[in-house]
């Protein structure tokens, strides 16, 4: 037969490329909003790095605000985008539901104003609200219309209705006073609870902090470990010594790291602790690792070393730049100080030294990549001069930057990330990779790798929320969190949750992707899309609500013109204009982005008048590198 | 106050009628008649007269004051008033001109926010032979356009008393907190701070009024950003709230001044935790241009002689708070 005459002539050695097995880690960096995350971190480092207070945690606690709003409004209208639809309208409703729960709240007399109590006027008002999204959806499902024009008649019906019956009913602009309501005192605390930290005081945070980040850690690369090795029948537990040795020289060099002070001193402990980091990582892998057999011989072809000295030649182009520049004048203008920190010479020389070393890390990374294909040995190799590259940087940066930031956590970051690369690499050399499937494995690595994010953030949470008595007295003014960034980690969640898990969830991918499809295999394409319409005014809802209970006063403007900042931040986090494609987290990082790049630029005290030329770029280049690692991913997939 | 209307009214249209003549006295008497009554603006009576009132207003808590002169102003002296917001966006205002121009307007105020936008559309005003005045913007620009007068608050002017009330106060660092990009009236009072002012002026652009979360925390990052700020001069009335906000919360206790009036701001500046506001009385920014466009078309008078009409600075401070709380709780301050 025909088909046994194909089959024949394919080498049976040969796998389907199709059917490759491709490991968790591979099928991570195909998700949607991966970029974006990417975005998000590149974006919180350079804020970091070129301000003083947006690391702390009352900068924190500055852009977490501005994210918490935007953010729950984006992941609403990603879910609606998603399901293919648009909602224009999303903005003017935020303030529309604020000004609504005041005036059936409020009792003025002659005019307007129901005078209700909160207790019935917080839910009539999510009634109300959910019905404008019922009409909205119902209205783009009846007419077949896009939902682009019947949101935007919306809007200037809600924008205007804002204002009409403000004036109407109160003859001001303004709506105010909620607190008159009948039930504020426990409404507020829902709404417009505030987390002051200085209030919170935990002497011994810093050891829960690093303690939590260092389990963390450990958690995520032996997890990573267990997702990409492959594992050994029986266990071979002579590894388990090894594994203890290298666990306590960690715990020593820890606690003496904390106990002792001096710089030798912190250097020798730093080192102990590093050593039985490498240890423990190669006890674990020799304990649940089958070896590694054909690690092949040290072969470096002409094309990795060329790659090799042009890597290393950036690295030192890079180092000598910056060392050559430290001797210029220095410029002392004002002005452009004010307009752009990165145009002084300062910042020229920080900005070549910075994007000279990376380039120089890419292409050493580069080399590695391909030496890793003539053989395991080779890769190791470069893999282990990529590390030394990144520990020299890290010395040099500790010599030459002033800010102890820089110094210290820039300095011990960089070093822990050649301590991981170097690691990982002789692990690699001495043990075999995973090609195929392993549930067992799989399940236990990425149990592994989540509970260590999820400890690490706990870690930065507490760091976050406590303060020190030490610490207390240099602070100056109050770090507070609002209730609303845990109504935005409650909302991302939960239709994160829908999104993956759930019935609702599959069927708004599916009349996003093509609704007479969808509706051909018996999905209730009408019913899905109102209901993602209505979702979107429920949170617009909840928004009101905390814009409400925090502002206390509405002007009829509130949201007006909010509503591309919510599609911008579902687009920023992966989610397609044309339906169908898209995450909850990844909105809800885009929301972080916005915010982070939106309130970076003042604590940078850069001239305002270039917010939006800065503002746009990054929007620009993170759709770009989410669009760019997506094609990338799916190329590879 | 009401009684001063009535008053107003009758004046007004005894006036009228001794312009129009005897013949037409029956006619008035009756709409004034019908004004006390009912006391709203009738579009079909008061002459043939029709002013236009476009602006870059956002019918926000200053606008709607404004739109009250303008609607006390035709209700006084019976004429027909269109009002056009453009809610600041000279793309919308230039055609709202344009529109006046075809509908054969009496008289065209305008306000100048961004007088390279919509200059071109107030010349288009003046080409057609229809009386140009220009109210709250457009101060230096309202001579070259041809416009007859200017109605307003010089923003430079209003600025310098604001630096000269900073200088008074003993700070040193005054961040000059903006709630539009690039409206020329709101650089203005900033320039003007900076030009009195003893000490260091930042001016920023710090977040627009209809993100007011957004708002106080671009102050506070600011304030994080420079340490030495210890004033601030929210130039506007929402801003000047979030401002106080973010003081509050970055425990900074910096002198706070504001621009125009809401009911917050006088609350704050009762309870002294905000020390002034800058107010350009804007009332009469839509009173008075009605009123002297009236006269214009019936009695072919022009006022200010060249010179802007000037409605402020006044200044709002602990000791006049009260009394002005009450005229604004009525929707004239």
């Amino acid at each position: 037969m025909a088909t046994d005459v194909a089959t024949a002539d394919v080498p049976a050695s040969v796998p389907d490329e199709r059917l490759a097995y491709r490991g968790p880690i591979q099928r991570l960096l195909v998700q949607p909003e991966i970029g974006a995350l990417v975005g998000a971190i590149a974006i919180w480092v350079f804020f970091w790095a070129v301000t003083v207070p947006f690391g702390t945690a009352g900068g924190t606690a500055n852009w977490l605000d501005v994210a918490a709003t935007l953010g729950i409004m984006a992941v609403a209208v990603a879910m609606l985008m998603i399901g293919g639809e648009f909602d224009l309208s999303a903005g003017a409703m935020t303030g529309a539901t604020a000004i609504l729960v005041i005036m059936l709240v409020k009792d003025t007399g002659e005019l307007g104003g129901a005078g209700l109590s909160l207790w019935i006027g917080i839910p009539l008002s999510l009634v109300l609200a959910l019905g404008i999204g019922w009409f909205n959806g119902t209205l783009v499902e009846r007419t077949g219309l896009p939902s682009f024009i019947v949101t935007l008649g919306a809007f200037f019906v809600i924008k205007g209705a804002k204002l009409g019956f403000a004036k109407l009913f109160f003859e001001t602009i303004q709506v105010g006073r909620i607190d008159e309501g009948a039930g504020y005192d426990f409404w507020r605390k829902i709404f417009s609870a505030v987390w002051t930290r200085n209030d919170h005081i935990f002497n011994s945070r810093d050891i829960f902090y690093v303690g939590l980040l260092i389990i963390g850690g450990v958690a995520i690369l032996v997890g990573l470990l267990e997702l990409t090795y492959k594992r050994r029948t029986p266990f071979n537990l002579g590894g388990l010594p090894i594994t203890g040795i290298g666990v306590a020289a960690g715990l020593v060099g820890l606690f003496a790291l904390h106990a002792t002070d001096g710089i030798a001193a912190n250097f020798i402990w730093a080192a102990v602790m590093g050593a039985g980091v490498a240890i423990g990582a190669y006890g674990i892998a020799l304990w649940r690792f089958e070896p590694n057999q054909d690690r092949g011989r040290l072969q470096l072809s002409s094309e990795v070393l060329r790659l090799a000295g042009i890597g290393t030649g950036l690295l030192a182009l890079g180092v000598v730049l910056g060392l050559i520049l430290d001797s210029a004048p220095k410029i002392e203008d004002r002005e452009i100080v004010n307009i752009f920190f990165l145009l002084t010479e300062q910042g020229l020389r920080a900005i070549l030294f910075v994007g000279l070393a990376i380039a120089g890390l890419v292409v050493l990374l580069i080399a590695a990549s391909r030496a890793k294909k003539s053989s395991d040995t080779s890769g190791a190799a470069l893999s282990l001069y990529t590390a030394l590259g990144v520990t020299v940087l890290a010395f040099i940066i500790r010599s030459e930057a002033e800010a102890p930031k820089f110094r210290t956590e820039l300095f011990s970051a960089l070093l822990l990330i050649a301590l991981v690369m170097a690691t990982w690499a002789v692990v690699g050399l001495y043990f075999a990779q995973r090609r195929g499937p392993d549930p067992a494995a799989d399940r236990l690595g990425r149990s592994l790798a989540i509970g260590g994010v999820l400890l690490a953030t706990l870690g930065v949470v507490v760091r976050l929320l406590f303060t020190k008595d030490s610490e207390l007295a240099t602070l100056v003014g109050q770090t507070q969190f609002r209730i609303s960034i845990l109504w935005f980690i409650i909302a991302a969640a939960v239709a994160t949750w829908i999104l993956a898990r759930t019935r609702f969830g599959s069927w708004t991918f599916a009349v996003g992707g093509s609704k007479s499809a969808s509706r051909q295999v018996g999905v209730p394409a009408a019913r899905t899309k109102t209901q993602l319409f209505m979702i979107v005014s429920g949170a617009a809802w909840l928004v009101g609500m905390l814009l409400a209970f925090r502002l206390n006063t509405i002007q009829a403007s509130t949201g007006d013109g909010k509503e591309f900042e919510y599609i911008i931040a579902a687009v920023v986090g992966g989610t397609l204009l044309t339906g169908g494609y898209g995450t909850a987290a990844g909105a809800a990082i885009g929301a972080l982005i916005m915010a982070m790049s939106q309130q970076g630029i003042p604590f940078a005290g850069w001239n305002s008048d270039w917010r939006f030329v800065f503002l746009g770029s990054i929007l620009l280049l993170a759709v770009l590198a989410n669009n760019y690692i997506r094609k990338t991913a799916e190329a590879a997939s | 106050m009401r009684r001063f209307k009535w008053l107003a009214v009758v004046l007004a249209l005894a006036l009228v009628a001794a312009a129009c003549g005897d013949s037409d006295s029956d006619d008035t008497t009756t709409t004034a008649g019908d004004t006390q009554t009912t006391d709203t603006v009738d579009l079909t009576q008061g002459g043939d007269l029709t002013f236009h009132m476009v602006t870059h207003s956002d019918d926000g808590p200053f606008w709607s004051v404004v739109k009250r002169g303008m609607d006390d102003a035709c209700a006084a002296v019976q004429v027909a008033c269109v009002w056009s917001p453009s809610v600041n966006t000279p793309e919308k205002q230039v055609q709202d001109i344009e529109a006046a121009i075809t509908a054969g307007s009496d008289g065209i105020a305008i306000s100048l926010a961004s007088p390279d936008q919509v200059g071109p559309a107030a010349e288009k005003v003046v080409a057609a032979g229809i009386p140009l005045y220009t109210l709250n913007s457009g101060l230096n620009q309202y001579k070259a356009l041809g416009a007859v007068t200017h109605i307003g608050q010089t923003e430079f002017v209003a600025g310098q008393g604001a630096g000269e009330r900073f200088s008074a106060l003993g700070v040193t660092h005054v961040l000059c907190a903006r709630q539009e990009q690039s409206n020329v009236g709101l650089e203005e009072r900033c320039e003007g701070l900076a030009d009195t002012f003893s000490g260091t002026v930042s001016s920023e652009f710090a977040g627009v009024d209809q993100d007011v979360p957004a708002q106080e925390a671009s102050i506070a990052a600011l304030l994080a950003a420079d340490t030495s700020i210890d004033a601030i001069l929210g130039v506007g009335p929402i801003i000047a709230i979030s401002a106080l906000n973010a003081s509050e919360t970055a425990g900074r206790g910096a002198a706070i001044g504001g621009f125009d009036l809401t009911p917050e701001l006088l609350d704050a500046i009762e309870a002294g935790t905000v020390a002034f506001t800058v107010d350009q009385q804007q009332y009469l920014q839509g009173y008075l241009p009605i009123i002297l466009m009236f006269w214009h078309a019936t009695n072919q008078n022009t006022a200010g002689g060249g010179l802007p009409v000037l409605t402020g600075p006044g200044f709002i401070t602990p000791d006049n708070a009260t009394a002005v709380k009450e005229l604004s709780a009525a929707g004239t301050r």
